[in-house]
Formats: C-alpha cells, sequence, structure tokens
C-alpha cells in the first residue's frame, strides 16, 4: 500500500516556504480515493473498480457501513438495511480493484487533478489484519465493558470489539482508552493477530480523482433542555430507537422504556428537533426525518402490537418516489395518529416517568396527552471535524458547514478534481446518496479516463485440469471458526465422519478454514491428493463462497467442482444449547453436500464481447448530460429526442432561485453534445425497434423520414416528465389562470402586470397527492415561492396567497420559505376534505379557502391564479416500456431494479434509467443521476468482454414445447421462445441462476446448473438414511 | 356573506408591514403557524381567548381592525416562554408591544392599562405605598417608602402618555369599519 514516494525536497519540512509540489510518474492517474466508507462511499469505490480504476476505500471508523449500518429497516420499502447493504460491503471489501484503509484519516492532499498525492494516517487497531478472521474469542474473554457507541450507548461493548456482527472488514480493534492490558485477547487469539506494539502508519496515495462521502451526524438534542433528552430516561432520539428495534440491538428488538424495561404503549415522535429552527445554524430542513420517523412509527406497531404511535409534525416531506402512498398506508391502515403541532416542551410526570404533551387540536381546543417514551426526530449536521479538513483541502463549505456544489455540477466542490456526494452536500436519504455516488464516480472517472486501466491488476489462473470424466475425489475441509462451531459442534468427530462417505478421498479440520495461509493448505491437498471436488463445512456462502471458489480455481479445478455446507449459521449458532444433537445435524449438512458434489459438473460462464456505445432515450437536461458524459469517458453515444428541439422541460425554466442562468447553460450544454465527435444526435425521432441484450442491443431510429439501425452496449433512458393539463380550479375559464409554469413564462416576458396592488393566489397540489395519483409532484413548493418572490421583487407591495397541503421545501431550500414568509407572503394550508373553492363569477376569479387557526374561511379576489400541476410521465412511456421490455411503476414512472440501492438500474442487464423518468425532481438532482447513469453504464462498457454467471439455466429441446412460462416468470428478461424453433433459448449473459424458470417449467425442460433435479434430490435422499 | 366568510378585501395586506416597522413586530412574518407559544404559554393555559399563534395569523392576514380593538392583545404577561421556545425567533412579547403601540395610536387602550397610567400619576409607582403598608414595614425592619410622583409626571408630560391612555388621540378610525 505504500506508494513509491520521491525523497522530499530540502527544506519542505520548514514552515514559511511553500513546499516544492512532489513529482509524479506519469499524467494521469487510473485510481481514485474515496474518502468515506457509508453506503454513498462504497457505492462510488463498487462502480469505479468495476470500471477499470484502482480505488482506495478510506474510512475513518474500523469498519465500513457508516449511518445505514445502524438501522433496522428502510423506508419506503421497510426492507432489512443490513440485508441489503450488506452484500455492497462484502463486494467492495474483496474486490481484485478495492484497497480498503479502515482506521484511517485523510491528512493532506496536495496536486492538481489527474495526479494527487493523498497523505493518510492510519491509526493502531493493535490487531494485524491481515490475520484477524473476526471470530470474536478475544471479545468473549475480555474482562472489560463499556459503553458501545454504535449502540448509542444502550448497550456494552467490550475494550477489543468488532464494530457490528456483520462487519467488513469483520477484523477486531483495541479501544486503547479503556484496554487494561491484561494480555487476555493476546493469548486467547488463535490466529495470533494481537499485537500491541502496533502504531500510527502514514500512507502515501498516488490517485487522479478524489471522492469525499463523509457523510454525517446526528444532531445532539441535549442542549435543548425544553425536550429533557439526557435527563428524563424516557426521551430517545430516532437513532436510539432504531438499535432498539434491531434485532441484535440492546433490547433484542423490542421496543422499552428506558427507565423500568416495561413495553409501552403510546409514544410519541416529535420532528424537526434541531432542524427548521432558529439558530442560525439548525434553519435547513434535514429531509429525511419525516419519512424515517414514519417508518419507525410503523416498524416499532409491527414489533410491539398494541403500539399508539403520534407524529408531531410542522410539515409531513414525504417527497420521493412512493413516499407519500408509504404516509397514507401508515395513517389508514397502521392507525398512527399525525398531529400537526411543533411540541415545545416536555414535561416529566413522576413516579412514572411518562413524558406529558400539550398540543391543540384542529379546532383550536388545547390537550393533554400523557405518553410513556418520546422519540425525537433529530436532524443531520455535517460530519464531525470536517470543517477542519475542508479547510486543509481547500473546500468550501456553505454556512451551515456542508459541502457547497455548483448546481449545474452538484458533485463538484470548489477544488478541481476533488468530487463529492452522500449527506455532505445536503440531507438526504439513500436513494439520493447512492445515485449521487454513482454520479461523482462518473465525474471522478471523467478526467482520467484515458488511465482507465492502467491500475488494476487482471487475474490469472493456472489452465482448469479436466476432470469431467473421473471418478469423483472428493475433499472435505471442516472448519473450527475458533469457538463458533467447534465450541458447540464437535468437528473431528465431523471429520471423521466425512472420511467415510463414498467419494471422500481427504478430510481434515481447520481452526479458520477461511484463513490466509489455509487457502494455501487447500490447494496443497488438491495436488497431494488429486481431488477433483472440494467441499467446505463452514459458514454461510455469503461470507466466503467466493474467496474458497476462488481458491479452488487457482488450484487447476473448475470453480463449479466446490459446494458449501453451512454449518455455522444453520447449526452452532441456532443449535448451541444441544451440542450433541448439532454434531449429529453437522454430520448430515456434511453428508448432504458430499452427495451433491458427487454429481457436480464444471461449469463456463459464457462471455460476450461489448459494443462500447451507448443509447441515450431523451434530449432533455438529463440525456444532454448522460450522453456527453459517455462521450467524454471515450464511449460513442446516440441521442435519440422526439421534439425537433433538444433541451426538454428547460425551455421553460427561465430564472432559478440560485440566480443561476438555465438557458444560457442549456445552450453550452446542446453545442458541447452537437458538437461532441463521439455523440450522434437524431431529433424529431422515434424508436422503431428494439433488441438485444447486455453489451449488445440494436435500435432502429425513425427519423426524417428515413430508419437507421444502431448498434449499442447499453441504454440510458431519460424520457423526462410533463406538466398535468388539468381542468380543475376552473383552470381555462379566465386568461388570469394559468400554470405555475405559465406564470414563470409571462413573468419572464413581462406579459404580467403586476403594478399596484395586484393579488395572487397559488393553489399547490394540484392532481397531486390525490386518489388516483398519490405521489407528490417535488418541486412545486420550491418554484412556487420562486415566482412569489420574483413578483415581490417586482413589486413588494403585491399581495400573494400561497395555499398548499404542505410545504414541502426540503434541505437547504427551507431557507427560501423562510424568505418567503418574511417577504409578507401568507400561506394557507389546506387537505383534501377542504380543498379551495375556484369560481369565475362576472370575469372575476373568486378563491374560497378556510384558515383552520382563525376558524374562518377567507374570500380572495385575485387577479392571478397560479396552479401547481402536477408533473405526469408523458404517456410514450407505456410504448417505450413494452419496447425495451421495462417495468413501469404504479404512477407509470419507469421502474428500477431496487428503489434503495439500485435507483438508476432497471432489473433487465445495460439499461439504466436517469431524470424525471424516474420520479419529478430538481435540475441539480436530474444532473447527478444522469452522471450516476453514466457511471453505471460504464462498469459495462469498460469492459472488452463481460463474462456472466456460470450458475444459468439450460433447455433441454427435446422437452420443451415453447409454452413461455419461463419467458413469463423470469425476472431478467433472460429466457425467451425463439419463435422460429418454438423453443426456449436462453441469454447466458443475463441469466441470474435465480430457478424460478426451472422451478415453473411444466415440462422439466429447463432446469438449473448446479441444482439439477437429480443434484437436489440426492441430497434429499441423504436425509432419509440414503 | 355568512359569519364564518371573511371577505379578502376587508382585510389590510399593509399591516403586517405596518407592524413590522414598529419596534418589535420585525419578525412576526417568519411565524409558520408551529404552536410553540400557544403550547407554552400559561396564559392560555386558562384563557383561550389569548392564542398567539391565532393573534398572529390574523395580523398576518390583515384583520386589523379586530387584532387592533382587541382585547386579547393585552394579556400577555410578557414572561417569554414563547420567546424562549419560538422556532423562528418572532419575539412574541415584543411583537404584542408592538402591537400595542400601533392600537395605542388608534385610540384603543385597554381599561386596565389606563389604570396603570393614572397610578403611575397619581402615586409614582404602581402599587400605592400607604401609610398602612410603611408600618408593616417598619415592623419588619425595612425603611419606609415616600411616594414621589414628580418625575413620572415630567416623563409623562414629555410623552403625552395621559391622552394616548384615555384615547384622546384617536380620531375615530380604526373600530369604526364599514359593515362586517
Amino acid at each position: 500500500m505504500n506508494a513509491d514516494k520521491p525523497p522530499a525536497p530540502a527544506g519542505e519540512e520548514g514552515a514559511g516556504t511553500a513546499p516544492a509540489p512532489k513529482a509524479h510518474k506519469s499524467d494521469k492517474i487510473g485510481a481514485v480515493a474515496v474518502v468515506g466508507g457509508g453506503i454513498a462511499g462504497t457505492q462510488a469505490a463498487i462502480d469505479l473498480a468495476e470500471s477499470g480504476f484502482k480505488v482506495y476505500l478510506i474510512e475513518r471508523s474500523p469498519s465500513l457501513g457508516g449511518a445505514m449500518a445502524q438501522l433496522d429497516k428502510t423506508f419506503p420499502t421497510n426492507d432489512c438495511a443490513m440485508c441489503i447493504l450488506a452484500p455492497k460491503l462484502v463486494e467492495a471489501g474483496r474486490h481484485q480493484n478495492i484497497t480498503l484503509i479502515t482506521n484511517a484519516e485523510v491528512a493532506e492532499v496536495e496536486g492538481v487533478p489527474g495526479a494527487f498525492w493523498v497523505t493518510v494516517k492510519k491509526r493502531p487497531r493493535l490487531v494485524d489484519e491481515s490475520k484477524c478472521t473476526g471470530c470474536g474469542i478475544c471479545t468473549q474473554r475480555c474482562p472489560v465493558e463499556v459503553p458501545d457507541e454504535f449502540n448509542k450507548g444502550l448497550k456494552l461493548r467490550k475494550a477489543i470489539y468488532v464494530k457490528y456482527p456483520q462487519a467488513v472488514p469483520p477484523t477486531h480493534i483495541i479501544d486503547q482508552e479503556h484496554c487494561i492490558g491484561c494480555g487476555i485477547c493476546q493469548k486467547q487469539c488463535e490466529a495470533g493477530a494481537i499485537n500491541y506494539a502496533e502504531k500510527d502508519t502514514i500512507l502515501d496515495l498516488e490517485v487522479g480523482s478524489i471522492i469525499l462521502a463523509p457523510g454525517f451526524q446526528e444532531f445532539d438534542p441535549g442542549p435543548k433542555k425544553e425536550y429533557g433528552y439526557g435527563v428524563f430516561p424516557n426521551v430517545v432520539t430516532s437513532l436510539d430507537l432504531e438499535r432498539m428495534l434491531v434485532a441484535v440491538g440492546p433490547y433484542g428488538g423490542m421496543v422499552l422504556r428506558p427507565s423500568d424495561g416495561k413495553v409501552p404503549k403510546k409514544i410519541a415522535f416529535i420532528q424537526c428537533v434541531g432542524s427548521r429552527d432558529r439558530d442560525i445554524n439548525e434553519r435547513y430542513c434535514s429531509a429525511v426525518c419525516c419519512m424515517f420517523a414514519v417508518k419507525e412509527a410503523i416498524i416499532a406497531q409491527e414489533h410491539m402490537p398494541g403500539l399508539k404511535p403520534y407524529i408531531f409534525f410542522m410539515d409531513l416531506r414525504a417527497f420521493g418516489k412512493e413516499f407519500d402512498d408509504y404516509y397514507i398506508r401508515a395513517e389508514e391502515e397502521h392507525g398512527i395518529k399525525f398531529i400537526l403541532w411543533k411540541v415545545s416542551n416536555i414535561e416529566q410526570v413522576e413516579p412514572s416517568k411518562n413524558l406529558k404533551i400539550v398540543y391543540e387540536d384542529w379546532e383550536g381546543n388545547l390537550k393533554k396527552e400523557e405518553f410513556d417514551m418520546v422519540v425525537l426526530s433529530v436532524g443531520m449536521r455535517p460530519p464531525k471535524d470536517m470543517e477542519a479538513l475542508a479547510h486543509r483541502l481547500k473546500i468550501d463549505l456553505n454556512n451551515y458547514g456542508f459541502c457547497k456544489t455548483p448546481m449545474f455540477a452538484p458533485v463538484e466542490t470548489s477544488r478541481p478534481g476533488i468530487y463529492v456526494c452522500g449527506a455532505f452536500v445536503v440531507p438526504q436519504d439513500i436513494p439520493d446518496s447512492v445515485a449521487q455516488a454513482s454520479g461523482a464516480a462518473a465525474r471522478a472517472a471523467s478526467g482520467i479516463s484515458a488511465a482507465r486501466g492502467k491500475l488494476v491488476t487482471v487475474k490469472s489462473y493456472p489452465e482448469e485440469k479436466e476432470v469431467a470424466d473421473e471418478e469423483p475425489r472428493i475433499g472435505v475441509f471442516v472448519c473450527q471458526c475458533g469457538i463458533n462451531i467447534g465450541g458447540v459442534v464437535d468437528v473431528p468427530a465431523v471429520e471423521a465422519y466425512a472420511k467415510t462417505l463414498p467419494g471422500v478421498v481427504h478430510a481434515e479440520y481447520n481452526i479458520y478454514t477461511c484463513s490466509f495461509d489455509t487457502q494455501s493448505i487447500i490447494k496443497e491437498r488438491i495436488r497431494e491428493h488429486r481431488l477433483n471436488r472440494v467441499v467446505v463445512a463452514s459458514c454461510t456462502p455469503r461470507t466466503h463462497g467466493p474467496l474458497f471458489m476462488n481458491t479452488v480455481r487457482e488450484a487447476g479445478l473448475n470453480p463449479y467442482l466446490f459446494e458449501m455446507a453451512n454449518i455455522r449459521e444453520h447449526c452452532s449458532w441456532v443449535h448451541s444449547t444441544v451440542p450433541a444433537e448439532a454434531t449429529e445435524k453437522a454430520k448430515e449438512l456434511v453428508r448432504m453436500a458430499a452427495a451433491k458434489a458427487r454429481l457436480l459438473r464444471p461449469l463456463r460462464p459464457i462471455s460476450i464481447p461489448i459494443v462500447k456505445s451507448g443509447l441515450v432515450i431523451g434530449g432533455g437536461i438529463t440525456g444532454l448530460n448522460a450522453a456527453l458524459g459517455l462521450a467524454e469517458q471515450g464511449f460513442d453515444a446516440y441521442l435519440v429526442e422526439k421534439e425537433s428541439e433538444l433541451g426538454g422541460l428547460t425551455k421553460r425554466i427561465y430564472f432559478d432561485l440560485s440566480g443561476e442562468d438555465v438557458h444560457g447553460y442549456m445552450t453550452g450544454l446542446i453545442e458541447k453534445v452537437r458538437s461532441h465527435p463521439r455523440i450522434k444526435v437524431f431529433t424529431g425521432a422515434r424508436l422503431k425497434s428494439f433488441s438485444g441484450y447486455l453489451g449488445n442491443f440494436k435500435t432502429t431510429v425513425a427519423h426524417d423520414g428515413k430508419e437507421e439501425e444502431l448498434s449499442h452496449g447499453v441504454v440510458i433512458v431519460a424520457t423526462g416528465g410533463d406538466p398535468l393539463k388539468t381542468e380543475e380550479y376552473s383552470y381555462g375559464k379566465h386568461p388570469g389562470i394559468m400554470t405555475v409554469l405559465e406564470l414563470e413564462g409571462k413573468l419572464a416576458r413581462q406579459e404580467i402586470d403586476v403594478s399596484g396592488r395586484k393579488t395572487f393566489v397559488m393553489i399547490q397540489c394540484v392532481g397531486s397527492r390525490e386518489k388516483g395519483r398519490t405521489y407528490c409532484s417535488r418541486v412545486c413548493c420550491t418554484e412556487t415561492i420562486k415566482n412569489a418572490l420574483r413578483i415581490k421583487q417586482l413589486n413588494p407591495k403585491a399581495a400573494i396567497f400561497i395555499l398548499a397541503k404542505d410545504m414541502r421545501t426540503y434541505g437547504f431550500r427551507e431557507d427560501w420559505f423562510r424568505k418567503a414568509r418574511d417577504e409578507g407572503i401568507v400561506f394557507i394550508r389546506f387537505d383534501n376534505a377542504s380543498k379551495p373553492a375556484v369560481s369565475v363569477e362576472g370575469g372575476q376569479i373568486a378563491v374560497t379557502v378556510k384558515d383552520r387557526v382563525v376558524g374562518k374561511s377567507l374570500k380572495i379576489k385575485p387577479d392571478y391564479l397560479a396552479l401547481a400541476v402536477a408533473t405526469v410521465p408523458p404517456p410514450d412511456n407505456l410504448e417505450l416500456a413494452k419496447l425495451l421490455k421495462v417495468p413501469l411503476s404504479k404512477d407509470r414512472f419507469f421502474l428500477e431494479a431496487h428503489m434503495k440501492l439500485r435507483p438508476l438500474d432497471f432489473a433487465s442487464e445495460g439499461i439504466f434509467l436517469a431524470g424525471l423518468a424516474h420520479s419529478p425532481k430538481f435540475i441539480e438532482e436530474c444532473v447527478f443521476q444522469a452522471n450516476g447513469a453514466v457511471s453505471r453504464a460504464c462498469t459495462i462498457l469498460s469492459r472488452d468482454r463481460f463474462e456472466g454467471e456460470g450458475i444459468t439455466s439450460q433447455v433441454d429441446e427435446e422437452k420443451c414445447t415453447g409454452c413461455r412460462t419461463c419467458e413469463f416468470v423470469c425476472p431478467y428478461g433472460a429466457v425467451k421462445v425463439d419463435p422460429a424453433k418454438t423453443k426456449a433459448v436462453v441469454a447466458e449473459v443475463l441469466c441470474k441462476g435465480c430457478g424460478t424458470c426451472s422451478a415453473g417449467c411444466p415440462k422439466r425442460a429447463i432446469t438449473m446448473r448446479q441444482f439439477t433435479n437429480e443434484q437436489i434430490l440426492s441430497q434429499v435422499d441423504c436425509l432419509s438414511g440414503g | 356573506m355568512s359569519d364564518d366568510v371573511i371577505d379578502a378585501e376587508t382585510l389590510d395586506p399593509d399591516f403586517k408591514f405596518e407592524i413590522a416597522k414598529q419596534a418589535g413586530g420585525e419578525n412576526m412574518k417568519l411565524c409558520f403557524q408551529c404552536g410553540t407559544c400557544s403550547g407554552t404559554c400559561p396564559v392560555r393555559a386558562i384563557n383561550d381567548k389569548y392564542n398567539p399563534r391565532r393573534i398572529i395569523r390574523m395580523a398576518l392576514l390583515g384583520m386589523r381592525k379586530e387584532v387592533l380593538c382587541s382585547d386579547f392583545i393585552w394579556l400577555c404577561s410578557t414572561c417569554y416562554a414563547c420567546h424562549e421556545r419560538c422556532p423562528q425567533n418572532v419575539r412574541i412579547p415584543e411583537l404584542m408591544m408592538a402591537i400595542r403601540n400601533i392600537a395605542i395610536r388608534e385610540g384603543n387602550i385597554h381599561p386596565v392599562y389606563t389604570s396603570y397610567v393614572t397610578t403611575l400619576d397619581g402615586h409614582g409607582r404602581l402599587l400605592e405605598v400607604g401609610e398602612f403598608e410603611n408600618e408593616k414595614r417598619i415592623k419588619l425592619g425595612l425603611p419606609g417608602i415616600k411616594e414621589e410622583a414628580a418625575r413620572v409626571r415630567k416623563l409623562f408630560d414629555h410623552t403625552k402618555i395621559r391622552e394616548k391612555a384615555a384615547g384622546k388621540q384617536a380620531d375615530e378610525k380604526a373600530c369604526k369599519t364599514e359593515g362586517s
């Protein structure tokens, strides 16, 4: 890891003189340093590693995972956070091109884009990373207990510990502050990994680009004495509650009152603690708290049936994709009470230690409620100590301490070559952080794309031995895993038993089968005993399956001649109280594995050439950025736009709150795209046909009366959105009634007379958040304020009323909401049950709306009425979805592979989406999604060939009748019936080996390799004594 | 028009700006109706006639007459609890002062305040100290208090407070608006 460092020029350490720049060997370095190992940093690292760059993933704490690792579930899918996060962490941990540098911080950065020196200070763990297997004996024996920070102090940990059970790396660490130096851990460690003498290490990394993804820290509500956090035991923060909800957390997944361990019946969530507040550092909105409070209320109720959650809020900001559906379900199906009220203080009731909250109901009556527990939904602050680092790195921060990014380049910092993503840019949720992380990866790669592939190692393996015709010679390796398995299962007995099984010619047990030196032993045994099948009885294949397959391959065997028996998660860990039975079960599992191993066949994954170009569908700001992004990374791009002009909806955006010139930017962008030699633009064009698969698509485009066939490797869908055409609120019945976009246009062209005492009414959520279209169109609250402020600028005396269901000015946009109020704009809240009534009487618009605080209706006669109509998916989406064979969501936007962690991918490989095609969003969000889709596409385009999986399905054409069941059930579009043959054909490169086709086929004509009927049944036979 | 509907033409859209220009009222427009003040206010807890959130809302909407002629703007005890907690720093006690000052200019004043002025004018202090009180003070070892109204009266002469307190400066606007 220590890169070669040229000798420091004389006088470099002296103060006062600027150090001479260090010399670099090449002018662009094909490596990237990613600072921060949370979900954003990990995503960026994986994208880059998959695109041919070397990545150094630097994490301050001992393991990857960040804040997401602390969550129980994620909204709005209620996925288990660890279940979806861990595979990404494991992938990053064992990726060939990623070097993890944990327990480390960046000290300095010098150099220029394309050639940086990053100095990293790595603090000592006192545990050798190359030796520690994470078995945990040391933790068990350590005598020191201290509060566990990961569990928010609700649980204890030892002085030697691993950050959390599923940590990557699972390497333990000694907390030097609390270690008493007893030496027990060193004595107990079977791997000899403890090293008390370890010191700080300084590493110098040579990289071409840097990505900052340092995340955030939780707002500490302690100083807000009115909430009693830290004094009243039953007042907790959202993160405290999250840890309680986790099954391996302090209370085993139960929600319990900290004061007496009793189960709470009524629990209150208080929103906006430390957000939208008057302290100059707390004025912004933390964007995610509304959603995570709803999530926690739902999950808490799931864990503790009968629990009654109340959520006290000011605006419920459920602005993301399908978030409003989640909110509606919470209220209607889960009975969670939502109370519009900011809780100002909490009183503790003695002796119960319950908490009393006073609020006003909808009618204005004062109510008192007593709760068993209160959860403070705290905001997100910039990460700890980031200000100092930003200063050293010369990165500009905004007034809240978050990273400043330009509107049209939302992943760039003020320092060229250093990019940024995730919560450090602005509080944002996981899907936005992940998409932005991919965006940062694309921009980081773009500048150094000439150096792609230079620093990555391509693994080479010995030639595979032909063993298919040999008698099976099975080697069984049984793992003790320290005491994890060995402490329950009689491992030597299992080893002895294995030797008796048919086909087994060698068996042994190891303390840690996964350790580095055991891999050498396995290879040696394969040679010694001419093994042609390997069985490892240890943990779940999820942890070390790929590792063992790699070892087997290194020994010259086909990696699919390998089988695992899980005698840890499926045995020792769940049967720890009955060791004798556990041992018998372990033997049975080994017998089953050996039986299958006898029937294993070598599998050779298919590899296909990749056409190094991309088709971008849609020529708005998203499509243009995507095409340019591909081109700048050295790939050809075809941009297809159905209108005769490029630009999409931006043609109707004349000014922005930031003061940026949208049309000026677009003109420049369009010019760049049209003049780029790698981009071919088709306007007035439509797709006529589409076929093929990952890396090899064929599309016919019709334009100018002719048709052209294009060959390309990937597709990016950026088809945008349209404003809803409405008839609601008397639209069309008066020239003064218009949409927000129409108003913007007229203001820009000075067609609105705002002089004198003009009155404007602006109604939000027209067509959004209704039955039939439940989603929020996300941008309208801000866009309406934009128009309103423009009017006030032209005439401060203009009277403006904004009628809204909630004001969803999230993140730093909250500042504009505040400005609007300060300018005297009046905001009136309504809901679906009390919508404003609009009529046109004698050429005059009349708007009647009830103001609930005053308890009376207001009848306003405005000169102008602006309607914030919904952003809807273009009707063409239906046709395009059919053509590309990709799904649409229930709201007819395109549906991604996974809402949280794969927002820009379709389940069908090689096709990506970005921008409004995904869901309504702002310009900066469109841009980073466009960048993100480019990065995802480059993980494919950067290869010459793409290797599929070995475990794929195969068709027995004799049995196949072409019924198309497999085609209908395949989630990846990997099997289709060839109409000419009336037989199913598998596109092996797309097949993920899920087995659904095999299960569905009525003729048993399609089977899964590695999981054939014969193989599975042989395992079943073992159970019945076979 | 029914009792429950306010015609916007009777509202004064400049009222909030007028308040903003008055010392203490600068931040009123920032109010986003969260309810913190009403939830904290000890006066509201016993008398829902005084509801700071509603008062601010009425002022923001422009219900000038209702606000200035009301007696509820005089009920704030200036305990400052809301001021401590308001998330937008509206500074409500000071806002109430600002509105009161505008009200007085229009000739509206709560009788209790008038009596404060009268008492101060007569005794130089809000609580009279007579023989009875002084006897008690001396018994407890405290010095007696001599009422001195001269200085206060000088201030009153200078600021014309007696006229304002009596409502004499008003020229019959504000409370007497057309229709309702």
